[in-house]
């Protein structure tokens, strides 16, 4: 019979999780190995694709190592592109997680209206880069293609358009009970547990945990920008919204100074095909969290050695930890709330159950499903404030 | 300028009578250290405990031909990063888990087991990765010898009835 | 054709009730297809629904090179789907194993295990590029509703 590993195995007392196993690979493609006999600028491409949605932090942060090991010195208007890219970037990444979310709990208008904001970016990248996804603006040395007079009233019209959205999901988020009660206390994490068991990015400031790389470890033009780093101390999922929501109008805020501070000059510097041997480790604040890349060069046009920690690897192990001593019916929201970069909607899900013994499969959009009835009957449904919003917002 | 780096990378060399030049700064927050592998249990919980290097980056396991290199990437929450670099031999790579200090190195330590060979004692019983089920012993992916197309594609299993697909002309 | 109206007709041939998986893709062609569903695209109002469970639809959207570990899923997957049935592949990587032909946990594009009815490259595919494979696909098909396993198409 055809075997099929599940990637979630929760052991359940009741609807209680006692115990939860996380299983990993779905994704491994072998990219660090490829990443050995191809080109740093072929690299350059395949790094991006290790995330789709956070492809540039990817590219930046490998391209990062790559530049520190070959002592190339970016011209200012390239870092100050790159950075414009990341927080663009960003910006997208928490608005489609916020839909996402929404998705999991049953409150889908929130989808909908958020990824319709969120096209609003993908237009600005779109014009920027030639492309929605995979901006492809990297080279080593810089960027390449340059950021045109036009291309600024457009953009700075979108981050206002935006930041007036965001201010009304804020509103939603902090004001609306049914929100409020669906994700309170729902995957309880300490501060003590985040730090001792490696959290990253939103997951770990929404249990305040004060880490950030653009200012603990500062790269690209952040060492020239002024911007808050948003904890929160809700330690758990509303949390983790609230710190998203936050850090979307500090990045509004930094693409408008990125704008405005932005030099002229030259966008790249040339790079040799050969890297001299060398060394670099390049970490880089992703939308999830802290990216890792480790390069090492020998002196030939291929790396001797790419390594990739991509945030999520960080925050998966977390999760288990989380949704201990929860319900059954808060594993999509919990695991959504890291923002965990693999499509989670196609995982298995496992649940054995300690008290008769039983085995039982499920997927995800079963769960998802499953999670939502249950908070119906608790009396936490989303139905009402779906409609409320689409009224509300038809109305505006 | 680097006066923490340095002031770090003396306290190692003197701590642990490390020769200078294996100690580099190699910029603003950039430490690395060759350090030999038996000391590394000990410089690694001093680097943690002593030096405030509490966030483990990730670790990476390299082939250095003769030997299996690891190398631990440490942080502090100020952004220093130290870099520890160790070398065991292929014959016999084991190293010893570091966690019982980082949990999160369980997944770090498993990757490099998976590719590259290594031993690692004191691994809690888990889950492999990243290599699937029936990933053939012995293949270390990312061992320098290994090459990408040593393992055929999986065959399709008979009874699932499917077949491959077929490539048509393009319809323009 | 303009693209409404390409839809309509397709909405007219079938309402294609849709599942989407994930065999070790990036995330990018994903998206794609998820903003393809909302607002600015909004096929749901031509009555394709994305459904959750292979019993229920009649397209399987498929993006992703084939990883090692997903590939017997994918195959109960597609064995799941009642006849008629076909399967789109989203993406370069879907296609042909895109940036990731070649890397050894990958078997190189979903024709690799299953058949392929529709072929949409890039990178990732655009949302108007899927609407306009999968419209071709069904266009191709005639109303007798035979499995269309070697219809090819490719998107702009």
């Amino acid at each position: 019979m055809l075997k099929e590993p599940e990637s979630f195995l929760l052991t359940l007392r009741g609807e209680k999780i006692t115990d939860m196993t996380v299983r990993l690979g779905y994704n491994h493609r072998g990219i660090e190995k490829a990443c050995e006999q191809r080109t740093y600028i072929q690299d350059m491409y395949l790094v991006e694709r290790v995330c789709g949605i956070c492809s540039h932090s990817h590219s930046t942060c490998f391209i990062q190592a790559v530049e520190e090991i070959t002592g190339l010195q970016v011209p200012k208007r390239g870092l100050y592109i790159r950075t414009l890219i990341s927080e663009l970037e960003r910006i997208h990444s928490h608005l489609l997680w916020l839909g996402v979310a929404g998705h999991e709990i049953g409150f889908d208008t929130l989808l909908m209206y958020t990824w319709r904001d969120r096209e609003l970016v993908m237009d600005i990248l779109a014009i920027i880069s030639g492309n929605r996804v995979n901006y492809g603006m990297n080279t080593i040395g810089g960027v390449r293609r340059d950021i045109t007079a036009e291309q600024i009233p457009q953009i700075l019209s979108a981050i206002d358009t935006l930041e007036e959205r965001t201010k009304y999901y804020i509103q939603v988020g902090t004001q609306e009970i049914t929100l409020r009660e669906r994700l309170s206390g729902v995957g309880a994490l300490s501060k003590e547990d985040a730090t001792h068991l490696g959290a990253v990015g939103p997951t770990a400031r929404a249990s305040n945990v004060d880490r950030d790389v653009r200012r603990d470890d500062p790269y690209a033009v952040y060492g020239e920008l002024s911007f808050k780093v948003i904890t929160d101390n809700h330690n758990d999922v509303y949390g983790r919204t609230l710190v998203r929501l936050g850090e979307l109008m500090e990045s509004y805020k930094l693409v408008r100074q990125i704008i405005k501070q932005m030099p002229e000059g030259p966008i790249v510097v040339k790079a040799p095909r050969k890297i001299p041997a060398g060394q670099a480790i390049s970490r880089y604040e992703a939308p999830r969290g802290e990216d890792v890349h480790y390069v090492k060069a020998n002196g030939s046009d291929k790396p001797e050695r790419v390594k990739v920690r991509a945030p999520t690897l960080a925050n998966v192990q977390v999760v288990a930890h989380m949704l201990k001593d929860g319900y059954l019916a808060d594993t999509p929201i919990v695991i959504a709330a890291i923002d965990p970069c693999f499509s989670c909607t196609d995982r298995a899900i496992a649940t054995t159950n300690i008290d008769n013994g039983r085995t039982d499969r499920m997927d995800w959009p079963t769960l998802r499903t499953y999670g939502i009835d249950w908070y119906s009957k608790q009396g936490i449904d989303f139905a009402e404030l779906n409609r409320k919003l689409r009224t509300m917002r038809e109305s505006n | 300028m680097l006066v923490e780096e340095e002031k770090i990378k003396q306290q190692l060399a003197e701590r642990f009578g490390l020769p200078a030049e294996k100690i580099t700064v190699q910029r603003e927050r950039r430490i690395w250290a060759d350090v030999p592998a038996a000391e590394f249990g000990e410089i690694f919980d001093y680097a943690v405990d002593k030096l405030g290097f509490v966030i483990l980056a990730t670790i990476t396991g390299l082939d250095e031909g003769p030997t299996l290199g690891v190398i631990y990437h440490i942080a502090r929450e100020s952004g220093i990063i130290l870099n520890l670099h160790i070398s065991v031999p292929k014959d016999k790579p084991v190293i010893k888990t570091v966690s019982a200090r980082f949990p999160a190195a369980d997944a770090y330590e498993r990757e490099m087991v998976d590719l590259l060979g290594m031993q690692v004692e004191g691994l809690p019983p888990g889950n492999r990765y990243p290599l699937p089920d029936g990933w053939p012993e012995g293949q270390y992916p990312l061992r320098k010898d290994w090459k990408s197309d040593t393992i055929g594609k999986t065959p399709v299993s008979p009874e699932s009835g499917a077949s491959r697909g077929k490539e048509v002309e393009e319809d323009a | 054709m303009g693209l409404v109206q390409k839809i309509v007709t397709w909405a007219r041939i079938k309402s294609p009730w849709i599942i989407h998986f994930n065999t070790g893709a990036c995330n990018a062609c994903d998206i794609e297809i998820i903003a393809a569903l909302t607002p600015i695209y909004d096929v749901e109002r031509f009555g394709v629904i994305l459904r959750g469970t292979p019993r229920h639809a009649d397209v399987l959207v498929c993006s992703g090179p084939v990883t090692r570990q997903i590939k017997d899923r994918l195959i109960r997957i597609y064995e799941q789907m009642p006849e008629p049935k076909f399967v789109v592949a989203v993406g370069t990587c879907a296609c042909s194993g895109g940036v990731f032909n070649g890397c050894y946990n990958v078997e190189g594009g979903i024709d690799q295990v299953i058949p392929v009815s529709a072929y949409i490259p890039g990178c990732p595919a655009s949302p108007k590029a899927i609407i306009d494979g999968v419209v071709k696909l069904l266009a191709s098909v005639d109303n007798a509703s035979k499995p269309a396993k070697e219809a090819v198409v490719s998107g702009t």
